[in-house]
Order: C-alpha cells, then structure tokens, then sequence
C-alpha cells in the first residue's frame, strides 16, 4: 500500500530527469524496442489475428471445409441464418446468466471464506489446499465425476434421499432447468479457489491499523467486512470481474463433456455451439459467422468492464 | 479478520469453515471412491494395461514444456521492450496484443484447423502447442508489463554508464529480478496448457499422439462407457497435477496473486 505512490510515477513515461519516456527511453535512444517485442507481436497476429480474417472471409462462404471441395460465396447469408437462429440466441442468454450467476457466488463464497482464513482457524493449510485443488485439476478430468454424481443414480441423489429429501430425487442432467444449475454449480466448484486465493491476498494487504480503527469506532465484524475490507478490495473485485467475464465467453469443456450442451440445447454455449457447428455439422462459414459474433461480444464485454472498473478505480 | 472472543464463537468460526470446504472436498472423494467400484485397484490396472498411461503423460510434458518456453521468452522480451524501451506506436502493440486477451478458443478454430490440415500439421504437437502460447501470451504480457514497470528504471542507467549495452543489461539485472513474476507466468500457462481439452481434442487424432485430459474419454470410446475406468483414468490424471500443487504450494500462490494484484 506505501509503495503505492511510487509505482504510479514509474507507471508513467515519465523517465528520472522528468521527459516523456517516449523520446528518450531509460536505455538511451539509441536502442529500438522493436525486436524485442517481434516474436510476441508474430505470435498474436499469426495464431490469432490472421485466422480472425480469415473467419471474415469464410464467414461469408457456404463450405464444408475440406479443401477439395469449392465454396461458394453467399455474402451475408450466414449472418441472416444466425439472427434468426434460436439456438444462437440461446447461447448467449445462457452465456450472460451463467457469468452473473458463477461471478455473484464466486464472489461471495470466494470472499467469505478469505475472511473466515484470516481469523484463527485450526487446520487453516489443509482447508486452503481443498479449495485450491479443483483449480489445477483439469476440466477433462473432473467432468467424469460429476456425470456420475449428479446421475440418477449417482451420490447427489443418494445424499438428497439419506437426509429426508428423496421427492427431490431426479436425473439432474436429463432436463434442462436442472442440467444449467450443475454446469455452474462444477464452475463455481472449479474456480472458487482462485478467487479465494486472490481475495486473501489482498487481505493480507490491508494495514491491521485501518480494522483497528474500525473495531475502536464500534464496528462488528460483519459491519467491518462490509464497509472496510469490501470496498478495499475492489481492485482484486474488478481484476476478477474480467476474468470471469472472458472465461464465461470462453466457455466450453464442462457443457461439452458433462451435457454435451444439452439436452435440447438447453446448456449449449456459443464456444460448444461453434464446435458442433464445424465438427459435426461440416458448416465451417456458419462456424466462423457464429465464431466472429463470439469475438465481438468478447472484445465489447472486454472493453465495457475497463470503462466501468477504471471508472469505479476513480471514485 | 473476524474478530473472535470466546469458545463458542471460535467453535462457530471453525464450523463455518467446515461446511464451507465440505462441498469442494466432496467431488474428489466421490471421483475417488468411484474409481474403485467394481474390480477395485484393478480399474487401475485396466488403465494401465491400456499402454497408453506413458504415452499421454510424455506427450502432455512435451507440450507443457514447449508452450511454457515459448510464452515465457515471448512475454519477458516483450515486457520488457514495452515497458522500458522506444517504440513506434508503442501503446498501438500493446493494446493489439491486450485485444487478443479477450479472444476464446473456439473463435480461432476453425481457421487453425484448416491451416494444420493444409499445412501437414494435423497430429503434430506443434499444432497444439503454438495455439496455446499464442493464447497465453496476451495474459502474461499484461502482469509481466506491470510488473516491469515498478522496476525502477535507476537500476538499469547506473548499469548503462558502466557500458552495459541493451541485453546485458536485461539479462544480468532484470531477468534475476524477475521471479515472483517468472512463477506467476509459469503457473498459469502450466495450468492452461496441462489441462488444455478442445485444441488436442480437435488437433491430435492419432492414438500416440494424444494427453492425459484425452485418457477418460478414452473409456467412454473403447470400453462403450466403462464408467469406473472413465474414473481410474480421472484420478490417474489428476494425482500429478494435485501432487505438483502441493510441492510448490507457495509459489502457485504466490505466482497467482503476484500476477493479479499489482
């Protein structure tokens, strides 16, 4: 927190003699950056921004994608498709309530259990590593587990059934109102940790003097939680708010391997949507028209939260 | 943070905690209790006896290795220029480089999957590990940038009038500042990589050529949905991952949150 001030002018192009860095750079002008940023830059465009223009171009094509076969070009046919495409429209709602539904409880559970971490807890190392866990374990590996817990026969319903709530019993992965919850209930599962993670650490940053001062004002826990610890952490809030907002976008191996994106579509995603389009469906226009909607809501979401979280930083 | 007098409140607190970690732990027990149904240990033999145990685990060490070097070469040199050298245009890279943060997997796709069959790719590593670096580099840019700029830029023009020429001077001063941000790098395109699923899963085909994520689903191919191997193969695959987490508690925290908070 001290070093604060600090940063912020190194942060600047502002060198030690007060010039802008842009004209002359710590290291004398002599010296052009240009190779040093050469291969990130050939690796960006190369891997990401040439097959983004060539979704462009297939976008507007009507191809199966193999190379001996001749794709015709239908202008914007494709897009006119997806606008009215139900199972478009689908995704991305299922998209925005699976991001501010995992987000909220990340959030809340994340946060929680940092503060809970902080107080004298016995077995504190052990607890930490059980939440931590499921963020290294891969996606692939942990799907299997739960297709089997919440199967009909599986340990959610046999845990419903032994404390008294067998009416509540069903194939939670058969219908779709109950298939979407699971999907978000094994994110939150997933991803927790790192939340806690980054929550406790900027906890560990807050100076003990500033909950001091609150405690000799009269403030409970909850109420120090609340109006000091919270908005503290507002920083790590929005950090967090991004990434959850491109890893919802991103979205893919848990419907794939637990739902399959169904049933019906009920769990499909637009990254589980744009694979089926192309593997399964051979429609590799259609794929890369759906691929380059996924963009532009990545890139507006992304471009959104800065807006909102660098205004908030202000406040 | 919670302020705690007396037993019962303790008691409370620790009950809490409890029943908060109750729900994460569940899953692993469940995943590990169900792997030993039926022939008990001998759903892990049946794994192993499928030979392709070394195979997938080579093949995802390969791939890890390859994608944490490129992106770790890539981000330092970069960061490094963008942070305390002149370039054109600058901020210009910088944000097409930050842009591509935000771009899924799936998006580019299509696209990569006609380019490695084009191009003779299809079942080659290379094909997944280039993706995976291109993927992370935007990331790790990003924390590395912030990190270099809190170096102060003193240290490096004390090194430059004792004629240290431009890479000298990153590789004697800088890279030996740089580990709290070398484990946050390291860490998280471990995590992304080792447990990448889609692009192997469209990219590598071929039996010998395929990873660990690939190993359950392996069963539910080969066996039609032998479930307590599809298990085996689950916790075959994730001990590593849960041994390598222990070992380097630390740094995977701290890498995290280095990279995180500035």
């Amino acid at each position: 927190m001290s070093t604060a001030p600090a940063h912020e002018t190194l942060g600047r192009p502002v060198n030690a003699t007060g010039r802008p860095r842009g004209r002359s750079s710590p290291l004398g002008s002599r010296l052009s950056g240009l190779p040093w940023i050469l291969p990130a830059i050939v690796l960006v465009i190369g891997l990401i921004y040439f097959p983004i223009g060539y979704l462009g171009y297939a976008s507007t094509l009507n191809w199966n994608g193999f190379i001996l076969s001749t794709p015709t070009s239908i202008g914007d046919a494709n897009y006119a498709k997806m606008f009215g495409d139900p199972v478009f429209w689908n995704a991305l709602w299922h998209t925005v309530f699976f991001y501010v539904i995992t987000f909220s409880v990340q959030t809340f559970i994340g946060f929680t259990f940092a503060a809970v971490m902080h107080s004298r807890i016995r077995l504190g190392n052990l607890y930490k590593a059980i939440v931590f866990v499921p963020v290294v374990l891969a996606p692939a590996t942990m799907a299997p587990v739960f297709r089997q817990i919440f199967d009909q026969f599986g340990q959610f319903n046999w845990l419903l059934s032994s404390i008294g709530l067998g009416s509540l019993t069903r194939p939670w992965l058969a219908d779709p109102t109950t298939a979407m919850p699971v999907i978000m209930f094994i994110t939150v599962w997933e991803w927790t940790g790192l939340t806690f993670v980054l929550y406790y650490a900027a906890m560990s940053q807050l100076s003990p003097e500033i909950l001091e001062a609150a405690r000799v004002d009269g403030a409970g826990n909850f109420r120090t939680l609340r109006s000091i610890v919270w908005p503290m952490c507002r920083g790590t809030t929005a950090a967090l708010a991004v990434l959850g907002l491109i890893g919802a976008l991103k979205t893919f191996d848990i419907p794939y391997l637990v739902t399959h994106g169904g049933p019906n579509h009920g769990t499909e995603f637009l990254g589980t949507y744009i694979y089926y389009t192309m593997a399964q469906g051979k429609h590799f226009g259609y794929a890369a028209t759906l691929a380059i909607a996924l963009l532009v809501l990545a890139v507006a979401g992304g471009v959104l939260l800065r807006i909102s979280t660098s205004r908030s930083d202000k406040e | 943070m919670f302020d705690i007098h007396g037993r019962w409140s303790r008691l409370g607190l620790q009950l809490l905690a409890t029943l908060m970690i109750l729900p994460f732990l569940a899953p692993l027990v469940f995943g590990l209790q169900g792997s030993l149904g039926g022939l008990g240990l001998g759903n892990y033999a049946k794994v192993w006896n499928t030979g392709i145990v070394p195979t997938v685990f080579m093949n995802s060490a390969i791939i890890s290795v390859c994608t944490i070097a490129i992106v770790y070469a890539c981000t330092m040199l970069a960061a490094f220029g963008f942070s305390k050298l002149r370039i054109m245009g600058r901020e210009v890279w910088f944000w097409a480089i930050l842009a591509a943060l935000t771009v899924p997997e799936a998006v580019i796709l299509t696209p990569l999957f006609v380019v490695a069959s084009n191009f003779d790719l299809y079942d080659e590593l290379i094909a997944v590990i280039l993706p995976l670096a291109a993927l992370q580099v935007p990331f790790t840019i990003l924390i590395a940038r912030n990190f270099f700029d809190g170096v102060p830029n003193e240290i490096m023009e004390a090194a430059r009038v004792d004629g240290a020429n431009g890479l000298q001077v990153f590789w004697s001063i800088v890279l030996p500042l740089t580990r709290p941000i070398t484990a946050a790098i390291i860490v998280f395109t471990l995590i992304s990589s080792w447990n990448s699923y889609l692009l192997p899963m469209l990219m590598l085909t071929e039996q010998s050529k395929q990873v660990v994520t690939l190993l359950p689903s392996f069963f539910t191919s080969q066996y039609t949905n032998d479930q307590t191997g599809v298990l085996a193969a689950a916790v075959i695959t994730a001990v590593p991952e849960v041994l390598v987490y222990l070992l380097f508690q630390k740094s995977f925290e701290r890498g995290l949150s280095a990279g995180a908070l500035k």
